[in-house]
Order: structure tokens, then sequence, then C-alpha cells
């Protein structure tokens, strides 16, 4: 059982008395100086990352009248479509939304050999076409399924590839079908 | 040429005063760091290359993931906001104008604003530290449906609350990655139906830029 040794070993206090050693005080602070600074490069390091950033976005005005403000006249060889679809798919094609088929529209995604790919060689094509690449015309547009982040990466692709026009549409009836059947041709 | 004889001298060096130093860093490091405001709706903002400061004083609205939007006033603004709401729109929500002058008072701990107008006076009875701990499932979003689009009242009354000083006051949008797109572009509508044309999305810098 727990008991405290209470005996006395016979001895007076001078022979119990154990001389101690006299130590160095000096302790090697070189482990905490090391952890300081690891700890000093975390707090600068991720208090400078992870701080919000913002991305401009001007949208168009809202045409009333439709009749009234019809705007420069675009040439149908400027334009490339991106439609941006679920699970981070997209889809884009060339031309006249009205001549739209599931079989002209181009799978793509994101990523350097992606989208950003096609939209490059568009704005040569349009570059050797019209003097210069600042005439390509991006339309945006989105499936009901896409996901923010897409709409983000979109518009990342066009400061990458300084696009100067683009805008945000909504989907026509007829890419929105030639988008369900080309999701289907993808899936035989 | 006689041999020079070089003193032994002890390596050890005092350390004392470097550890003073770093920790000094330290301290101030945590200290100034600015910690992220307690969010009371988790958003997971995409990444961007875009590299632009967000101004402070901005009207944020939220989208979380199930397309709920939110709208966070910086807090000055907050009062004069809802004074804005109660001239502009009391004859159209009556419950405005029964507010009390302590409910008022109380808006202005209210950080992020997620209820329909008519929740109002119910919300600002609650005491201020219930206000502050309010978290995003006892909130059901403003209605911005096109039927009852109560954002664009608030979005009208925000803004409403720069012009006596003529400064234009920034909006941004805050989305989550995983939100519908369809629920961001009807933001986005509402803010172009009140002729708001320039805004921001808020995003985190990209970290691997390709």
């Amino acid at each position: 059982m727990a008991e405290i040794d209470t005996s006395d070993h016979g001895g007076g206090r001078h022979e119990s008395k154990v001389k101690a050693k006299k130590m160095s005080t000096r302790v090697d602070l070189t482990p905490m100086v090391d952890l300081a600074f690891l700890l000093i490069t975390f707090f600068m390091l991720t208090t400078t990352l992870s701080q919000p950033k913002a991305m401009e976005l001007a949208m168009p005005k809202q045409i009333k009248d439709k009749n009234k403000d019809k705007g420069e006249d675009v040439k149908e060889s400027q334009v490339i479509t991106v439609i941006l679809d679920k699970d981070h798919v997209v889809w884009y094609y060339e031309g006249l939304p009205e001549a739209l088929t599931p079989e002209t529209l181009i799978k793509s995604h994101f990523g350097a050999d992606g989208i950003r790919k096609a939209i490059l060689e568009k704005q040569q094509q349009v570059a050797q076409k019209f003097g210069t690449s600042d005439k390509t015309i991006c339309l945006i547009k989105m499936t009901n399924d896409a996901a923010y982040k897409d709409m983000v990466d979109i518009l990342d692709e066009m400061d990458v590839t300084k696009t100067k026009i683009f805008a945000i549409q909504d989907l026509s009836k007829n890419e929105e079908a030639a988008v369900l059947g080309a999701r289907e041709l993808g899936s035989v | 040429m006689p041999k020079v004889r070089i003193p032994k001298k002890n390596v050890t060096i005092d350390m004392t005063a470097l550890t003073d130093v770093s920790f000094l860093l330290l301290t101030f490091f945590i200290l100034t760091a600015q910690f992220r405001p307690a969010e009371v709706v988790a958003v997971d903002t995409p990444s961007s290359r875009s590299n632009e400061e967000i101004k402070e004083d901005n009207i944020t609205l939220t989208v979380d993931s199930a397309g709920h939007v939110y709208m966070n006033l910086y807090f000055t603004r907050r009062i004069p906001t809802l004074d804005s709401m109660i001239e502009r729109y009391g004859d159209k929500f009556p419950v405005l104008k029964t507010l009390t002058p302590a409910q008022i008072d109380n808006f202005a701990n209210v950080e992020t604003f997620g209820f329909d107008i008519n929740q109002l006076p119910s919300l600002l009875n609650n005491s201020v530290d219930a206000l502050k701990s309010l978290k995003s499932d006892q909130m059901s979003g403003i209605p911005s449906d096109t039927a009852n689009n109560q954002l664009g009242y608030w979005v009208n009354a925000a803004r409403s609350t720069g012009l006596s000083t003529g400064t234009e006051i920034p909006l941004a949008i805050k989305g989550d990655k995983k939100t519908n797109v369809v629920a961001v572009k009807d933001v986005i509508e509402t803010l172009r139906s009140r002729e708001i044309y320039r805004f921001n999305l808020i995003t985190t810098l990209e970290s691997n830029i390709d």
C-alpha cells in the first residue's frame, strides 16, 4: 500500500546531505529560435496569401427598346461562343447560333490546351481577317447546371487570352437543344 | 616567423538576444494579423488571377452554395440603410414602419442579413449576442425572385446612403465555388435592373498561375 516512509535512517542532517553538483545554467536556445522563426515565416506567409481579391465585371446595359440601339454590326466570323456545362465541361462553336447542331458543338475543358487554345486560335483567325485580334468577340453562355466557379474561370480565361470584347448571355433555345444533343452524343 | 597562437575561443553564442527579437517579431505578426471575421455564411470562393484589392466599405452580396442571398454592410452604413429602407419602402412593407428606435439601433449589430423584410421586427428583438452568433442555417436568404425582389430594394437603400456624400458605394458579389450560376445570374440581373453595371466578384488569388 501507499505509505510514506517517515522512518529516519538514523543519520543526522550532515550525513544525508548530498552535495549538489554545480550545473551550468546555460540552455541551448537554438531549437527555440528555430521554432520562433518557423512560426514567424508561417504567419507572414499565411496572412498575405489568404486575402480575398476582387475581380471586376462590367455588364451591358439592359436594352429596353431593341430597335433603338442596334450598335455596331458584328461579323459572324468574329464570334466564338462558349457554353459552360455541368461537371466543368465547356462547349464551344463558331458562327451563328441558328445553324448550330449537336455535331458542330465542340467539347473542351478548362486549361491551357482546352478552351484557351480554341480562343487563341480564333484570335489568330480574326487577326488575319480584320488585322487585329482585338475584334474577337467571345460570348459566354451557361446551362443551368454550371457552377459559379466555371464562370469565374472563363472570365479568367478572358483575361489570360486578352479578349477585349466578351459578354455573358442567356442560352438560346437552339443552343440548349444542341447542348442536350451533344451530351447524348458524348455518352454513346 | 614566430607562430601566433590562436587562443581557443568558446564557440557557444548567447542566443538570448536572438530569441528576444524573434519572439518580438512573432508577437507582432500574430497581433497585427487581421483575422478573418467570423463568417456567418460559409463560402469557399473560387480562385482567379485577378489581383485587385477589395474595398473595405463595399456592399457584399453573398450567394451560398444553396443559392441563398445574404447582404453584408459596412458597420457605419447599417442604420442609414435601414432608415432609407423605411423612408423608401415603408408603404410597400408596413412592417418597416412599426420598428421602434431601439430595434433600428439594434440593426447595427447585424453583420450578415439574410431575411425576409417581414421577419425584421422579430429578428431585431434579439439580444446583441444572439444577433452576432446568427448562423446561415437560421436564415432563409433575402428573397430575390422577380415577384418579390427584396434584394433590389436593399441594394437601392444601401446605395442611397452614399448619395449625400456623393460617393458611389462599390458592390461585390461573393459566391461559392459550387453555387449554381443561375443564382449568381439572378443577382447580376437584379443589379442590372437597378442600373448597376460594374461590380466586383470576390475571389481568392490563384496559387498556381499557369
